[in-house]
């Protein structure tokens, strides 16, 4: 078994190795790389990098961590959670298919996005064994996020479509969170937040996986980017910045979902685990889908 | 050059470069081979405003720095050469008064020039005429010029005639014997001139002496040795004066004309064994004929730090032995450097591992094969001790010998002192200062006697001989044709006790020539000449008097026994011009040169070979690589800048062929060998040439043979030899091959799956 | 060295003839695998007439390294003497300082499991890093020290034509102008008793 994992190590290491030996930011587009850096008619994104990365995402990211659970410690003592029984009637929602695909997504973002903050401040970490071993799990977990994104992207793809009637109401009432009334709310099978959340998530955790793909190879070239004037030390720096921007939205919006599911409705998060909604719950949070499942027979 | 004006060395130094006004560089590429060196052509650059011109086939690290660029077609240099010379005398830019006192028969070099006109030129070398005109106008005026050559002009099958007329060119433009001029031949490894100084050839003794029983019976004497024991070493006494094989062509002698082989001379017998010591036989034209050479041997004995790719190219199984020969950095000893000058190298580690020193394999051969203290006699002779120590008799021993080349003044303590105090003296003209003062670095031969300064500038006139100043050697009798060739009255060294030309001091004329009386004892110990004066009489009178004792003669630019008296431009063997072969045909085939028939004019019209082969191959170094590359591939930093065989191609031509960058493609010569190396886009190459470097081994014929090497001993690096398609050709005088101007031809190599 | 020295590196491309004389002599004096190049020499225009030149490259030790910005682990520190050294143990080898380098310095060895990048190496300078001086460890991480010798830092001192220079920048820049200013007023000899190959001692 050590001998077969040695081998696969070989082969893998002579693979990027080869890459290597062409080096397109050492070799021989190291030049072009040195003589455009910051001149005009380039596109400064070495210096942007620079500024962008120096300045704005630390702090980008802190304000996200403090004053997201400000707001929500605000909304739950000011308006409260919403709280359904789960010991009446249970409406069955999620497969078991689809339910063992969040779970995969649900690990692998529990090990990225902590160790996603921590690197971004891996100066208050103090840097070293630790914050390496977080680069490396932040690494390993992520082909977990890429096994379920696709197939969640394609089973909950149909019911996660605007529709406008609803969704503009929806909105308009902030989803009703902001009032303790329990009156039925205009959302389907998923209201406007799930359907922003979820592509967000997912068309955005698609940029992520693209963007981590190109930051962990580091040195390859790709036809299309050179096709459109990139150098791969820009593809690199774009992809950095990319990475660590919507990786800050994305730390934002999976605040919300955790909020949500945990404490804003009490123990909705069950709902994942055995597949099942209270029937009050729909009817009062998902009116439309409950006129549905109502129109079908089904409740 | 020895046959032009006595010695054949630079004449000047590296730092003397940074004296000239203008540089010319014919086939070198010292930013490549000198990197170190080339400090000072830059700084001539700098400091002098020095114009760099460069004649080279390919567009070099060399050229990149040059102000002037010229791309000359490979074998042309002769041409273009004539060239210069047309406009020089055309325009009156040569030097009269230099030619009229210090030169023999340039009217015929006049004659020969008058046919070459920039327009033939142009037709001949590629190079176009107004280029021509700007590098002569440039050069002839710039005041004092260097000219600088290397393997580019030499191997040539006219290379000998190449390197007597590029002096020519400085004679005419009176560039010889000043700071800042002269005939600076770039050697290509560590110690070359030392080892040829030494006599590493096949054709002199050491120090140049020549293989006539004079010679022979001088060293016997010198060396301790009965004169009938060194006979009887021979087969008989004539193959004495014979020369030997040279490196060029060892492997005919083991072939021995079998197969239509070119026919030896040999005793009737062929080459049996082989002994290398430290030589890159795998670089060496004709890599074919050298395999099959060394298949021919009954036995091969590789000594080297590294293993000898020779052994790794022959199919020979038995009798290969491979001796782990020590670096220099395990022993001590002289070096000398390309400018005459030399060292002395500490020993910094003991030999590592079972490696050996060379001399230690050296004494325990000839322990065994018996002659061990006839060969140590030598070094026992001057304090005629019991034993010796080893270098210092040795370097002793030189001193004492050797005298054709001045070397009387090399002593062990006086070149050890030049060492230690290196910081004494100054980089550009070598001066010492302080205790080292009257002296020059490492005393550049000819340092006359123990007390002489050392030349740091050949044939230097401005300064007195006990200085290191002197005239041309009077090496070729007192007149030719009726015309004296003794230097004209006020061409004497400063301090000179003759105002114009003497001849070559000897024991009959020393009297006259010198207006002294000896007294009877020193009548009793002087010898024949000064070249065998054991007494150094001769040249201590000569020094007294400001006397060079090799006289002062005229250099000369007709070489009476040469096949061609002044150089004259013929194609090479395979050139891709056929209307010029007719025009420019080579010569005769040469019967018996250095023991091997060797074609020329028959190998040239055999056919047409631009039709088959219609590129033109030029061979060239790395920068990391030296040689036949086994050290420096055996590093593996340095294997890391260059990991496989390559072959620069201009795109457009690639194009033609299919080949694309980084694709492999075939190489074929017209001796039928073929090599297989990765294509490198270039445009340091133009459309009708491609550039290989040399230092590969371990592949031969697209096969790999690195598996023959002996456990853990391969190289980071192997690949193709350049050589296994370089082309037949040798030098009419010298033998070196004509590795500088073939012809190939190329194909797309599929890859294998 | 002036109080407020600061240590830099220039390249002469008038000089530079690419003979990687610098970038050889840095891996063998460190150590390097054979894919860290520390150093390396460029050439523009290579085989183009009057167009062609060459640069050594490595860090140029920038006084407002962006490296050192970017760097989420702080791993960075500049000396007193404008040496940007880094601390190996600290680096997570994210390679933002080579997003971030105008010249390519940052290196990093593939030998993490899947081939993720190691820890960054770099150009010292010669210079070591954050351990104890001329310590097992400090050379076994960052190569020799030849700062804390007193040499010169290897690359420039084999530097086979001298177009790489190290040291102060005003002290190279008196070199530079010296080299400009004295063109074409003849070949300069050495005072008596140069001792290192630099000329005179900094």
């Amino acid at each position: 078994m050590k001998k077969r994992y040695l081998a696969l190590m070989l082969l893998l290491s002579t693979f990027l190795f080869g890459a290597k030996a062409d080096s397109s930011i050492w070799g021989n587009n190291l030049l072009s790389n040195i003589l455009e850096y910051d001149k005009e008619g380039s596109l400064h994104m070495g210096h942007y990098f620079t500024v962008i990365q120096s300045t704005y995402i630390q702090p980008m990211l802190l304000f996200v961590l403090i004053v997201i659970p400000l707001a929500f410690a605000a909304h739950y003592f000011i308006v409260g959670p919403k709280v359904f029984s789960h010991s009446g009637k249970s409406i069955m929602v999620f497969s078991l298919f689809k339910r063992i695909n969040h779970a995969l997504a649900a690990i692998s973002f529990m090990v990225i996005i902590p160790t996603g903050i921590i690197m971004i401040f891996g100066d208050f970490f103090g840097g070293g064994a630790f914050v390496r071993f977080c680069k490396g799990a932040h690494a390993i977990a992520s082909p977990l996020f890429m096994i379920s994104v696709i197939p969640m992207l394609l089973t909950w793809m149909k019911r996660m479509i605007f529709s406008p009637k609803d969704d503009i109401r929806w909105l308009k009432i902030v989803g009703g969170y902001l009032s303790k009334e329990k009156k039925p709310i205009p959302a389907g099978m998923f209201n406007m937040g799930q359907k922003i959340y979820f592509w967000f998530v997912t068309l955005g955790g698609l940029v992520m996986i693209a963007t981590s793909v190109i930051l962990y190879l580091v040195d390859f070239e790709l036809g299309i980017f050179t096709s459109m004037g990139l150098s791969q030390i820009d593809v690199l720096r774009i992809s950095a910045l990319t990475h660590n921007i919507i990786g800050i939205f994305i730390v934002a919006m999976f605040m919300v979902h955790i909020y949500m599911s945990v404490f804003a409705i009490k123990d909705a998060y069950k709902s994942m685990i055995d597949g099942t909604i209270p029937e009050e719950e729909v009817k009062i949070l998902h009116s439309s889908y409950y006129k549905e499942l109502q129109e079908k027979g089904e409740v | 050059m020895a046959n032009t004006w006595g010695y054949g060395a630079m004449t000047n130094s590296l730092g003397d470069i940074q004296n000239a006004k203008a540089i010319i560089i014919f086939g070198a590429n010292p930013a490549v081979n000198h990197p170190v060196g080339f400090q000072h052509f830059l700084k001539a650059q700098e400091r002098n405003n020095a114009q760099m011109i460069v004649v080279d086939p390919v567009f070099t690290k060399t050229a990149a720095k040059a102000d002037i660029y010229v791309r000359i077609r490979p074998g042309t240099d002769i041409a273009f050469m004539y060239g210069m010379l047309h406009l020089i005398f055309k325009n009156g830019w040569e030097d009269e008064d230099f030619i009229n006192d210090r030169v023999y028969a340039m009217d015929d070099i006049k004659a020969e020039a008058a046919k070459w006109t920039p327009e033939k030129v142009s037709d001949v070398t590629g190079v176009p005429a107004e280029k021509l005109i700007q590098v002569t106008k440039l050069y002839a005026s710039a005041g004092v010029g260097t000219l600088i050559w290397a393997m580019g002009l030499t191997q040539h099958s006219i290379g000998s005639s190449n390197t007597r007329l590029a002096p020519i060119l400085q004679l005419a433009l009176g560039n010889m014997g000043k700071e800042g001029g002269g005939t600076n031949i770039l050697r290509g490894h560590d110690n070359v001139q030392g080892a040829t100084d030494m006599g590493c050839l096949s054709d002199t003794l050491p120090g140049y002496y020549g293989l006539s029983e004079g010679s022979w019976k001088y060293f016997a004497s010198s060396w301790g040795v009965d004169f009938e024991w060194l006979q009887g070493r021979f087969k008989s006494s004539e193959w004495m004066g014979k020369k030997g094989f040279t490196l060029a062509r060892w492997w005919a002698g083991a072939i021995n004309g079998k197969d239509g082989n070119d026919q030896i001379h040999n005793a009737g017998t062929g080459l049996k064994n082989l002994f290398v010591m430290g030589n890159g036989i795998t670089s060496i034209a004709q890599q074919a004929k050298v395999k099959e050479g060394l298949d021919n041997l009954d036995m091969l004995v590789l000594c080297d730090p590294f293993v000898n790719e020779a052994a790794i190219l022959t199919d020979k199984q038995d009798d290969v032995f491979i001796l782990p020969a020590a670096t220099q950095f395990e022993t001590s000893g002289t070096v000398v450097a390309t400018n005459r000058s030399v060292q002395w190298r500490t020993k910094v580690v003991d030999p590592l591992y079972e490696s050996k020193t060379d001399q230690w394999i050296m004494f325990e051969l000839a322990k065994r094969l018996g002659f061990y203290d006839e060969f140590t006699a030598g070094m026992k002779i001057k304090e005629n001790k019991k034993d010796f120590t080893w270098p210092e008799d040795a370097t002793d021993e030189i001193a004492r010998i050797i005298k054709t080349i001045g070397l009387t003044g090399w002593t062990a303590k006086r070149v050890k002192s030049h060492t230690e105090n290196w910081h004494m003296f100054d980089q550009i003209s070598g001066r010492g200062y302080g205790k080292m003062k009257g002296e020059y670095y490492g005393l550049p031969w000819p340092c006359w006697t123990e007390k002489h300064s050392g030349s740091p500038v050949l044939y230097n006139t401005d300064r007195s001989v006990a200085e290191g100043g002197m005239g041309f050697r009077n090496r070729f009798g007192l007149e030719h044709d009726g015309t004296n060739l003794l230097a004209e009255d006020g061409s004497a060294p400063k301090d000179s006790f003759i105002e114009g030309g003497y001849p070559e001091i000897n024991k009959d004329n020393i009297e006259k020539v010198l207006g002294i009386t000896l007294t009877e004892d020193e009548k009793a110990k002087i010898g024949k000449n000064w070249k065998v004066d054991k007494s150094n009489i001769i040249v201590e009178k000569c020094m007294e008097k400001g006397l060079a004792p090799y006289g002062n003669a005229k250099a000369r630019a007709k070489v009476w026994t040469f096949p061609d008296q002044i150089p004259m431009h013929r194609e090479p063997l395979h050139s891709p011009r056929a209307d010029l072969v007719k025009e420019f045909p080579s010569y005769e085939d040469k019967s018996n040169h250095f023991r091997v028939d060797t074609k020329y004019i028959s190998k040239q019209t055999e056919q047409e070979w631009v039709k088959d082969f219609p590129i033109n191959l030029v061979t060239g170094r790395l920068v990391n690589m030296n040689g036949a590359g086994m050290e420096n591939r055996a590093s593996k930093y340095l294997a890391a800048l260059s990991p496989e065989m390559f072959c620069q191609i201009h795109p457009d031509l690639a194009g033609k062929y299919g080949i694309r960058d980084k694709s492999m493609m075939w190489i074929h010569s017209p001796e039928g060998t073929k090599i297989k190396v990765k294509a490198k886009y270039s445009f340091s190459v133009s459309e009708d040439r491609i550039f290989i470097p040399f230092h590969f081994a371990g592949h031969f014929q697209g096969e790999d043979l690195t598996h023959k090497f002996p456990a853990g001993t391969a190289p980071y690096a192997s690949g193709e030899s350049a050589n296994t398609v370089t082309n037949y050709g040798y030098d009419i005088v010298t033998q070196i091959p004509e590795t500088k101007g073939g012809l190939c031809r190329i194909e797309y190599a599929k890859e294998e799956a | 060295m002036g109080e407020f020295a600061r240590l830099n590196f220039y390249c002469d491309e008038h000089r530079c003839i690419n003979c990687d004389g610098c970038s050889v002599a840095c891996a063998e004096a460190h150590e390097l695998p054979e894919y860290i190049s520390r150093r390396k020499v460029i050439t523009m225009n290579e085989g183009i007439e009057n167009m062609e030149y060459s640069l050594s490259i490595a860090c140029m030790h920038c006084t407002d390294a962006p490296c050192q910005q970017v760097c989420p682990v702080d791993c960075f520190y500049i000396r007193a003497d404008g040496i940007v050294l880094h601390d190996k143990d600290k680096c997570i080898g994210c390679a933002y300082c080579l997003y971030a380098c105008p010249f390519g310095a940052p290196q990093f060895p593939l030998d993490g499991a899947f081939g993720t990048k190691g820890v960054m190496d770099k150009c010292t300078m010669c210079a070591g890093g954050p351990e104890e001086t001329n310590s097992h460890e400090e050379r076994e991480l960052y190569g020799q020290n030849r700062i804390s010798e007193g040499k010169v830092p290897v690359c420039a001192a084999m530097c086979s034509t001298k177009a790489l220079l190290v040291g102060d920048s005003a002290k190279i820049s008196d070199i530079y102008r010296e080299r400009i200013l004295s063109k074409g007023h003849g070949a300069k000899t050495q005072p008596y008793g140069w001792d290192v190959a630099y000329g005179k001692k900094l």
